[in-house]
Parts: structure tokens; sequence; C-alpha cells
């Protein structure tokens, strides 16, 4: 029965729909029109500012706040009238939420005993999550007497335990160290593929939205700003705000100077620049534009530039980090440009104060119509 | 560091003042327990321990227990009819339902104690508004006598304890991390489960501090018992009352009072115990 009922939810393609959800509070749209289909074991980040109503949809799927409007669909069925204690559903809250008056043990076996398991059933399943969890030999322990770390694995711990239909992470990693935090990414991918668990993850961290997903959900003032994989996301922003929020790049206003089949010239302040024609741009000639390039496409130029794309500017500073280099540059009409080197020969190389030729690399360049103008 | 705690000093002076004079009290306390009872005279004689071997009498454990039992049954009653309130002080949504139940919780502390006992001895009287109401409801023939009862005593004290339990419970309810609440229903908790299982277990200290303070603070009470008890219903306070000012045995009066202390502190130190080991368990997270 309970194996029937298994394969019925992982045969639905979505296990998980957002329909045209709103909420307000007040005259304030937290969550403005969203809708948003998550495919069954797929893993769903969304990603935006603070502020810009993570929380509050995810807290819809959970049933903690009632949508304004629009409806959640949980494993085929409507359960936007359903009571969170039915709606099977794990989540893991920031503040990590354990119960501190259980050991880890019964932290991890409350939500089995709230569907009366047996308890050799309960024993079971919850020393098999505390192994995959790597919390084995803890069982016992309060949760006072665990780390930040531990306590987090402890919560992931009790939320999957419950193999729930879709398992809810809002900013789960926020409160670790870095080098925590990265481990517990890798934690979390694991997790993942061990489980196959359905999941949302909350985050306004775009480095760690990156890696952990699959899709990533791009938020901001409570509306859906674009949904994309990790790399497309990352080439292809569908919009400015997009395009500032994924990794760093610069923003350069820009005229369509001349457009033909293979190429597309760029007028930028009174510089000329020219990048390869992609097919989906179709802007004429005269037409503003705002030109996107990220800082490790722009470099030291050499002869074999031969003067395309090149530009002189000023180094303001250089911010070394070890694996890379990101340096500042001041460009007369261009303003001030981020500019990404491997390494840190360049802080020997070109001195602060030292003008300096540097070429664009366009192949990868983004460019959208400039709605201000 | 040095240069700040001539500030630091004139804070304590009021403290200071209080606790010397307070001392000063106290030892005269002990210091008459110690003295010989002359009767028929407030003058006391010399030093003997007869004082402490009079309080071996059954009587004395009598109101000594019955003290007990009557502390515990108001803190028991003041708690279970707190607590509701408490809760829906922080939690309801509406912020005038909020005032309204801070200002009925609070307002009982501004009455005097004597005026408001008097208010139970119209009440709980046998001509009184809860015999009266019982009577015309049909649910009694006859008036049931609740003054001058224990049942009355503990009634008129818990109304007296609640304003303190309720303000402590408040403090702790208001100070559970809700989430764990969410979490607890997020995994399938009905909310009766929520409540019993993690609402209550994390209030826990502010339930049984405000027990303990209730528990102690009705331990020493003594006008509530004096006038509805009227006599029929002995606290140590009352019986203190009446071996220093009906018999001016001064001296026995003073070994009551500290007998009635050593059981107070005795008391507080046990629950005290028992808090600080949950408090312990419950700490951080
Ligand atoms: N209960 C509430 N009442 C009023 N405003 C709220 C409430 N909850 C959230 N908000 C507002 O809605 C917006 C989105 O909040 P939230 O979903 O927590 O953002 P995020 O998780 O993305 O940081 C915020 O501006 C917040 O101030
Ligand atoms: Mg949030």
């Amino acid at each position: 029965m309970m194996h029937q009922k298994m394969t019925a939810i992982t045969a639905l393609e979505h296990s998980v729909e957002i329909k045209a959800v709103s909420k307000t509070f007040g005259s304030f749209h937290a969550v403005n029109n969203v809708s948003l289909p998550i495919r069954t074991g797929e893993f769903v980040t969304l990603l935006g500012p603070s502020g810009c109503g993570k929380t509050t949809l995810l807290n819809m799927v959970a049933g903690f706040i009632d949508p304004s409007a629009g409806a959640i669909h949980i494993g085929g069925v409507d359960v936007t009238d359903v009571p969170v204690h039915l709606r099977d559903t794990g989540m893991v809250f920031q503040s990590y939420a354990l119960f501190p008056h259980m050991n880890v043990f019964d932290n991890v076996a409350f939500g089995l005993r709230q569907r009366k398991f047996s308890k050799s059933e309960v024993t079971h399943k919850v020393m098999q999550t505390i192994e995959m969890m790597k919390l084995s030999g803890m069982e016992g322990r309060r949760i006072s007497q665990l780390s930040g770390g531990q306590q987090q694995r402890v919560a992931l711990a009790r939320a999957i335990a419950i193999q729930p239909k879709v398992l809810l992470l809002d900013e789960p990693l926020s409160a670790l160290d870095k080098s925590l935090r990265a481990q517990m990414q890798v934690e979390l991918i694991e997790m993942h593929r061990n489980t196959g668990l359905t999941t949302i993850f909350v985050t306004h961290d775009q480095g760690e939205a990156l890696s952990l997903s699959d899709r990533i959900v791009v938020m901001n003032r409570g509306q859906i700003q674009q949904v994309a994989e990790p790399i497309d996301l990352y080439r292809n922003p569908a919009n400015g705000f997009v395009a500032s929020f994924i990794g760093e790049i610069n923003a350069l206003p820009a005229a369509i100077y001349q457009a033909s089949d293979r190429e597309i010239s760029l007028a930028i302040g009174n510089i000329r620049m020219t990048a390869p024609r992609r097919a989906e741009w179709q802007f004429g000639q005269g037409e503003m534009v705002q030109a996107f390039v990220r800082p490790e496409h722009i470099r030291i130029a050499t002869s074999a530039d031969a003067g395309c794309n090149v530009v002189t500017g000023e180094v303001l500073t250089h911010i070394y980090q070890g694996s890379h280099t990101i340096t500042r540059l001041r460009v007369d009409g261009l303003g001030p440009i981020e500019m990404r080197l491997p390494g840190g020969d360049v802080v020997g190389r070109v001195p602060v104060g030292m003008p300096t030729q540097i070429a664009f690399d366009l192949s990868q360049v983004i460019l959208l119509a400039d709605k201000s103008s | 560091m040095t240069r700040q705690r001539p500030f630091f000093v004139q804070f304590l002076v009021p403290a200071v003042l209080v606790a010397v004079i307070f001392a000063a009290a106290m030892f005269n306390v002990l210091k008459y327990s110690f003295l010989e009872f002359v009767p028929g005279s407030l003058n006391v004689g010399g030093f003997t321990l007869e004082n402490f071997t009079r309080i071996n009498r059954p009587i004395y454990y009598w109101v000594l227990l019955d003290t007990f039992i009557l502390s515990f049954a108001t803190a028991f009653f003041a708690l279970l009819l707190s607590y509701p309130i408490s809760f829906a002080l922080v939690r309801a949504e509406r912020n005038w339902v909020r005032s309204v139940l801070v200002v009925l919780a609070i307002t009982p502390l501004f009455t005097g104690e004597i005026v408001r006992t008097y208010s139970w001895m119209l009440v709980l009287g046998s001509d009184g508004v809860v015999n009266t109401a019982l009577k015309s409801l049909g649910i009694i023939d006859r008036s049931v006598p609740i003054m001058y009862t224990r049942v009355g005593v503990v009634i008129a004290l818990v109304q007296f304890a609640m304003p303190v339990m309720i303000i402590l419970l408040a403090t702790a309810i208001s100070q559970i991390n809700r989430d764990c609440e969410k979490a607890a229903a997020n995994l399938g908790a009905t909310p009766n489960t929520v409540f019993w299982w993690v609402t209550i277990p994390l209030t826990l200290p502010g339930i049984l501090s405000g027990f303990v303070v209730v528990f102690a603070w009705t331990m020493s009470a003594f006008s509530t018992p004096q006038l509805i008890g009227g006599g029929k219903v002995l606290m140590i306070s009352n019986v203190v009352y009446l071996q220093g000012f009906s018999s001016f045995n001064l001296p026995f009066a003073a070994v009551l009072s500290l007998v009635a202390l050593v059981a107070a502190l005795g008391s507080l130190a046990l629950m005290k115990l028992l808090t600080a080991r949950l408090e312990q368990n419950m700490a951080t997270s």
C-alpha cells in the first residue's frame, strides 16, 4: 500500500505546484502572482535579496501563511486549505528550531511518532537518518551540547526522517561560518542525491544557489524575475536585475552602432566595440541598450588583440583574493570597471595609478534593451 | 574602572540601608527566640532553649503542614487559571485584546489587600454573590459554607497571587522560539500535541518560577487567612500573631517565625534545585 502510494507520487511530474500565488500585508505585496511548477526530485532554489518574499512564499507552501490569492498543490492535491500538520512537508528553519527539551534521537523521531509508526520502525528510521547525516553516536546528546554544524545536521535529519513530499529549507546555512558552510553545501548535495527528495531551498547568497541547484528562481520585490538552470542564469540573465544579482558584472550603457548578420558593433560613450552577433538579438540601429560584461571577460591587452575592443584604463585598486585578483580601473567614458584575473601577478605587473590597456572579450556579452530611455 | 566605583556606590546606598535594617530585625527575632517568656509581662527573661522544645507539639506540625498545603494549592490553582490568560495575553492577534487582558490582570495589584479581602467576604459569605447565584440557579437549596473554610481562603489567595503569576508566565511564553512550535506542526503534530509537547515544556522554567514565587509568597500570607479564615483556618503567620499579640509570648512567636522562615527557604531551595537542573537541560539552542 505504502509502496503503491510512493510510486504514484513519483510518477507525478510535478510534486509541488505554486499557482498564481500572492500574499499582501495591508497594501504591501510581499509575494506577487508567483507561479512555479516544481518537478519531483528537483532541487529548486529561491534566490533574491532580503525582503523579496522568499520566506513568505516558503511559508505558504508549508501552510504557515494563507495565500491572499492563488493555490498550492502538493503531490497533485490542492492543499491551499489543508492545515500545516497534514501537509507532509519537511521544513528546516533558519534558527534550526530544534526542541531543546529533547535529545537528538527524540528530535529526529518526533515526526515519525506523529505518524504512528511502531516503536521498532521509529528506531530503525531514526538510526538510518542519523547515520546518513553523520550523527552516529550522538543520539543521546542534548541539543545544547551540539556545535552549530551538528545542530544543523539534526535539523536536516529531523525533516528528512519523515520522507516528506517536499523538503523546505529557509536559509539553513546562513548561521554557519564560511568553512562549515562549504562543507554543509557538499552534505546537502549528498543528502539530496541519497534521498531524492523534492527540495525548495531559500537563500540570498547567489554563490550558494549556483553551486547547489538544479534550477534557480530569482525573485525581487515579490515577483519572479527569472527561472533557469544555474549556467543558463549566469550566461543569459533575463533582465538587468538578474544580471547584476548573479555574480559580479560591469553594466555599460551603450547604443547599437551597426548590426550585421555576423557582428554587432556598439558605441559605448565614444568607444566602439564589436561583438559576435547572437540570433536572439533583435536590436535596431541606434537603439539604447545595457551591455553587461563579466569581470572574468576582461584582461590585460596583448599584441594579439590588435587594438580590437581595447581601451585604456587607470588602475584604482587591486583586491587580492588568493586564487584570483579583482582589479578596479577607471576608463574615461565608461566609468569604473572591474576586471578579474587569475593569481596575483597583476598586482606587481600593473601598479595602482598606472594607465594600462585592457581588452574586452565580448563573445559572451549580455545585451538588454535599456528600459530607462 | 576605579574611577567609576564612586558612581556605582551611590546606587548601593538604599539597598544597603534596607539590608542593614532587615538584618537587625532578623537578629532580634533570633535573639528573642532564645530568651525566656515571662507570663503576663512584655519583658523577657534570661537565656533558654525551652521555646524550641515547645514547638514539638502536633498542633504546630499541623499548622505548618496546613500552611504548606494551602500554599501549594494556591500556587497550583493560580498556575492553572493564569496560564490560559497569559497565553492569550501574549498571543492575542488584536492589540486591544492584549490591552484589556493586561489591565484586567494587573489592576488587582493596585487594590489594597484588606479592601480586596473584604470584597471576597461579601462574595463568599452565606448571603454572598456565589451562594445567591447558585441558589437562584437551583444548583443548591441551602447556602454552602465558603467563608471560614480552606476553600474560601484558597480562592482569595489565588486571586491575590494571579497578577504575579500572570506576569511571570507571560514573560516565559513571550520568550519561546515560536519556530519550535511551527517545526512541531510541520512534522505532523496536531495543535493539541504542539501545546502539550512543545509549548508547555518550553515554558516550564516560567511555570516553575511562577509556582515557586507564589508558593513562597503565600507561605507568609496573613490578612487573607485571618479575615476569610476567621480563626478557623490558621496559617503560620496567624499563629505567630496569636502568640505574639494575643498571648504576648514574643519569644515563642519568634521561634515560630524562624520555623516558618526555615520552611519557606527550605522549600525554595528544593524547588530552585529542580529548576536549575531543568534550565540546564534546556539551555540555549
Ligand atoms: N507578517 C507580516 N506583516 C507585514 N509584513 C510582512 C510580514 N511578513 C513579511 N512581511 C514583509 O514582506 C516582505 C517579504 O518578507 P520575507 O518573505 O520574510 O522576505 P525574505 O525571506 O525574502 O527576506 C518583507 O518586506 C517583510 O517586511
Ligand atoms: Mg527570509
